[in-house]
């Protein structure tokens, strides 16, 4: 249980390549926090800087308040699952499990079990009894006993865990799992579920302050993926400790997380609650990103016509209503060029001739069983995916759902999101992600410090430089501001 | 009919494949066996003790292994001797070229690459280039002759880390994923290297052992150079030849064949015992697979 902070991280790797760029992000304690995006782009390296298997190249890594970049990764506080398990082929379940436990010499103050305590009851009674049978050693004996009274009201003292205190953890973790019969097996008798399981089992063991998974699911087959992120969702009830968890899979990332840090080439292009990232997406690429298929796009107009709004993709005038036109007018924004994007699931079919509608070209169908997967072209040429449930086309509808076929489409200004061209961030989010915003970010700091050298004395004086150090947090303002609204 | 006819010269084809290769392949290994059968059959032949040109002995007996055990003879001091030498050689080498080899598969570090290649390059000359030199070095520091023992140890040693080729090859096959879970588990190096990596590397372990092993237990140029004629410095290989100088081969001929197969007799039980480590895999389940 423990909030992580990242402040300005960074990875360069030899050769000057920096695959993280000024990461900021700050986790809150028990969140369940998902990085996800394209292969490559830093989701991964970043949970590893978290985990300390990667150097930190710059900027920290705090965890329950303290910076933890110069520690090893087991001094951390943390467990981790591996996309390929790790598990040590050698050892059995019970022992794979078993292997942080044994390893972990902490001193600690553990609290005496029932029959421990039985034990150390009875104990005291032999002790007195002695201790009165023969009064000359009694000073020595009942101290033994004394000592034995507080241990069973404040808690033994021990280093690492005893051999019983470790086969209460992994057998209540193995069943919590449900892989209490293959204790005894060795991991190359098990199946990939299986396996899934005892890796998370031996993460689950440790107190760990966060739980950090790399890609967890992505080796299981379709079906066991699916039981698999139920299971974590459960799992996740009964830890209750931050998580950090990276996929490439926007399905899991918006199952599991209550937020999502959508990355791209090592920026975060957006952090955000599902809902948001999939309602108010702040650029293009989160917008396709999300969302599966992903979103359609058009190069339109936006055109401002009296109070009302209307864009021009495909030929077609539309008008835009609702929350978004308010929106829009509320911003102020004028007559301009634009990139419209329209998700599959929010086109409908529409009758001919109705207003709004557009007709396409059916140019592939792909049957997905509870709908329909309409790839389709516009009468310019533009190609657009559909998404139609089944459940309400009658019989003869769907035989017009083939190839070829004319069909026409509405979708409502509800469903639109307005791209900036130039720098595809969507005309109704305020704030700022991705290179821009570290662009913007580092203005900030080169003006500051242009400011704060003006600023300087010319004599020999230590107070220009805490001017200087002074002004730093104002010019992390704006990144300050960001996190705030994403909270 | 024309398919019966194919198949019937496919298979006759293959007999003909089949009997050329037994023929051929027999011959070798009649080439190849000959002189073990030759020292084998001499070992026990008592009806003259040099060389001889028959090849089944005129008289049947134990007398070469016999006088081999009697107190006339240095056999046992030069048994005894390779014994030392081979068991410190393969426990040392074995620890070096494991622990270099983990750490050029593991660890990234400046110069690796070029470490790397220098090990390479000077890996391509042979051992006995640098005899001379070594056995000046030694007799400098007086390890030669009688004390050839633990010279001839630090010589086999010395050189042992740049062995790691094959070992890094198998340990860069374990997925490097183990290091970390065990690292965040809570291990330190040593402990990953002792607990995980050292037991999956059980069949390229048996081979390291036998193979450092082996190196010592059969050479004969470094020995013969270092122990130089003392007979308390002698490994087998070195004592032996001494009985085949022009003096000696008329009187000890079959001695030196029984003590051929008595040197072959240890290695050969190390290799039974050990084969079955050879082949088997012990990395299943460790990732997905």
């Amino acid at each position: 249980m423990a909030r992580v902070v990242l402040k300005d991280v960074k990875k360069i790797y030899p050769g000057n390549v920096e695959v993280v760029h000024k990461f900021n992000l700050d986790i809150k304690d028990k969140e369940f926090i998902v990085f996800v995006g394209p292969s490559g782009c830093g989701k991964s390296t970043t949970l590893r800087m978290v985990a300390g298997l990667e150097e930190i190249s710059a900027g920290t890594v705090e965890i329950d308040g303290e910076v933890v970049n110069d520690l090893q990764p087991k001094d951390r506080h943390i467990s981790m699952v591996f996309q390929n398990y790790a598990l040590y082929p050698h050892l059995t379940v019970y022992e794979n499990m078993a292997f942080p436990l044994r390893l972990d010499k902490k001193e600690r103050v553990m609290e005496l079990s029932d029959s421990e305590k039985e034990d150390a009851k009875k104990q005291i009674d032999a002790l007195e009894a002695q201790a009165k049978a023969s009064p000359d050693k009694a000073e020595k004996l009942l101290k033994k006993a004394d000592k034995l009274k507080d241990e069973i009201e404040n808690g033994r003292k021990q280093k690492g865990y005893t051999n019983d205190q470790i086969y209460e953890r992994v057998t209540s973790a193995a069943k919590v799992l449900g892989i209490t019969q293959y204790l005894t097996r060795k991991p190359k008798a098990l199946s990939g579920g299986q396996r899934q399981r005892v890796a998370i089992g031996r993460a689950m063991v440790k107190d760990c302050k966060v739980f950090l998974m790399d890609e967890p699911l992505s080796n299981l087959d379709a079906k066991l993926r699916n039981q698999m992120r139920a299971e974590i969702i459960l799992l996740r009830k009964r830890i209750n400790t931050t998580f950090i968890y990276v996929t490439h899979d926007q399905t899991e990332a918006m199952t599991l997380g209550d937020r999502i840090v959508c990355l791209k080439d090592g920026y975060i292009m957006q952090v955000g609650s599902p809902s948001e990232l999939f309602d108010m997406p702040a650029n293009l690429f989160v917008a396709q990103f999300i969302g599966a298929p992903m979103m359609n796009t058009a190069e339109c107009e936006l055109l401002k016509e009296g109070a009302k709004y209307y864009v021009n993709p495909f030929g077609h005038k539309l008008v835009v209503d609702g929350e978004k036109a308010k929106a829009l007018k509320d911003r102020g924004v004028e007559s301009r060029k634009i990139i419209l994007g329209v998700r599959p699931e929010h086109i409908q079919l529409a009758k001919k001739g109705s207003a709004n509608s557009i007709p396409v070209e059916i140019l592939v169908n792909e049957m997905m069983g509870s709908e329909y997967h309409l790839h389709v072209q516009t009468e310019d040429g533009t190609k657009l995916v559909v998404r139609i449930p089944t459940i309400n086309l009658s019989e003869e509808e769907r035989t017009h759902m083939v190839m070829g076929e004319k069909i026409n489409i509405v979708f409502e200004g509800k469903a639109m999101h307005f791209f900036d061209p130039e720098n595809e961030r969507n005309l109704l989010v305020d704030e700022i992600y991705g290179p821009e915003a570290m662009q913007l970010e580092l203005e900030a700091e080169a003006k500051a410090k242009a400011n704060a050298e003006a600023n300087e004395v010319p004599v020999e004086d230590p107070v220009p430089a805490e001017e200087e150090k002074a002004e730093e947090p104002k010019v992390e303002e704006p990144q300050v501001d960001i996190q705030e609204q994403e909270k | 009919m024309a398919a019966e006819k194919h198949s019937m010269s496919m298979s006759k084809k293959k007999t003909i494949v089949n009997t050329i290769s037994y023929i051929v392949l027999g011959l070798i290994s009649v080439i190849w066996i000959l002189p073990f059968v030759f020292l084998l059959l001499k070992s026990f032949d008592i009806g003259n003790t040099g060389v001889t040109k028959n090849f089944i002995p005129s008289a049947w007996g134990f007398d070469n292994y016999a006088y081999l055990f009697s107190s006339d003879c240095n056999f046992l001091q030069w048994y005894f001797n390779t014994f030392i030498i081979a068991l410190f050689v393969c426990v040392i080498q074995t620890v070096m070229q494991f622990m270099m080899a983990y750490t050029l598969s593991r660890f990234r570090f400046k110069l690796r690459k070029p470490l790397m290649n220098i090990m390479l390059v000077l890996g391509m000359f042979p051992g006995f280039l640098t005899m001379i030199v070594l056995y000046q070095i030694l007799k400098t520091i007086g390890l030669t002759g009688d004390n050839a023992v633990p010279g001839l140890i630090l010589v086999y040693v010395a050189s042992s880390g740049m062995g790691y080729y094959v070992i890094k090859g198998f340990l860069d096959t374990l997925p490097k994923s183990l290091d970390e879970a065990a690292l965040v588990d809570g291990a330190n190096r040593m402990q990953i290297f002792v607990k995980v990596i050292i037991p999956l590397c059980k069949p390229i372990l048996i081979y390291t052992v036998l193979t450092s092993f082996m190196g010592p237990w059969g050479d004969f140029v470094f020995a013969y150079t270092v122990s130089l004629g003392s007979q308390a410095g002698m490994n087998v290989a070195a004592g032996l030849n001494s009985w085949l100088s022009p003096a000696n081969i008329g009187s000890h001929f079959t001695h030196f064949c029984a003590g051929g197969v008595i040197v072959a007799i240890p290695v050969m039980i190390l290799f039974l015992f050990l084969q079955k480590y050879y082949v088997e895999g012990v990395t299943g389940g460790a990732v997905k697979g």
